[in-house]
């Protein structure tokens, strides 16, 4: 049973000749594995350098959301500060209007009595 | 253990006893019915809510500088609501009095005292103004004029002052009284 395993890995391990052409086989995969590196770093750079292109891009973007938002915001709380300055002044013209009409009624000359309303 | 629960206890309590002071109405506000029914009968209207907040922003929005608009802005720095109700008809009585009788109800409660009643045969036009006394200061102003094609409701909330409002005469469309203004208010409280 030992020895059976023994000749196994003898069999398994034992020397073979990688042939002549080895060498030449080695040389070439090393040399394109190098090119497969070399155009892995240049797609990697590309990616970076379009990275740092959309940045300023995004940021800029981003700066002129900001402005937009900011700007409307702006201009609706104006909107709505003119609005009720309007309604204010409305109001209080709706008001005095009324007082005047009080004023006005109070002052008005009673109506002239007729001989018939004396029960003349 | 105990001090957590009291530390969560005391501000709930507060918030739950604080609620109906927060849900009641402010004093002097009257609750006006919703008249937008009418707004397609009539052929004027306004209406008019503006609450504190709103009118804090109108005031930011008056120029300080400009004298007209300073006292607008220093009149309506103590009012804490205005509410205006004014609609015109081209039929005579074409909105409901019981409407205006249900404000009139709101003005018989305590704190409001009429001022003025006044009555006209033709037309046939009633103006009623009334205050709304706090503590001997005024806490609010009502409105109520009423002709035979038009209504016009008004309620300002907070210490109106109406020599400052007469200040207001002449400007911005506000009609201006003679200078005895109030002299012949008849007077009903007398």
């Amino acid at each position: 049973m030992s020895e059976d395993l023994d000749n196994t890995l003898r069999k398994a391990l034992r020397r073979v000749d990688p042939g002549e052409d080895f060498t030449a086989r080695v040389l070439a995969r090393v040399a394109a594995e190098a090119r497969s590196e070399s155009s892995g770093d240049m797609r990697s750079a590309n990616r970076s350098v379009s990275r740092l292109v959309w940045l300023p891009v995004a940021l800029a973007a981003s700066l002129v959301l900001a402005v937009v938002v900011t700007y409307e915001w702006q201009a609706r709380r104006e909107r709505a500060g003119l609005e009720a300055r309007d309604q204010v002044i409305e109001a209080l013209r709706v008001t005095s209007e009324k007082l005047d009409l009080a004023y006005q009624i109070v002052n008005s000359p009673p109506p002239s009595r007729t001989p018939d309303d004396a029960g003349a | 253990m105990k001090i957590a629960t009291k530390c969560f206890a005391v501000p709930f309590l507060w918030a739950v006893l604080s609620l109906p002071a927060l849900a009641a109405p402010l004093p002097g506000r009257l609750l006006l019915p919703d008249f937008s029914a009418l707004g397609p009968k009539a052929t004027e209207s306004v209406s008019i809510t503006l609450d504190a907040p709103l009118l804090a922003t109108a005031a930011r929005f008056l120029d300080g500088g400009d004298p007209d608009q300073r006292a607008v802005k220093d009149m309506i720095g103590g009012l804490r609501g205005i509410y205006v109700k004014s609609y015109t008809f081209e039929k005579a009585f074409a909105y409901a009095t019981a409407d205006i009788d249900a404000v009139r109800k709101q003005l018989a409660t305590p704190g409001w005292q009429q001022i003025v009643q006044v009555r006209s045969g033709k037309p046939q036009t009633a103006v009623d103004i009334f205050v709304f006394q706090v503590q001997g200061e005024s806490g609010g102003l009502a409105i109520i004029a009423t002709e035979p094609r038009e209504f016009t409701i008004v309620n300002i909330v907070g210490a109106i002052d109406l020599d400052k409002l007469h200040k207001l005469e002449g400007r911005f469309g506000i009609p201006k009284l003679p200078s005895t203004a109030g002299a012949g208010v008849q007077n009903p409280a007398k």
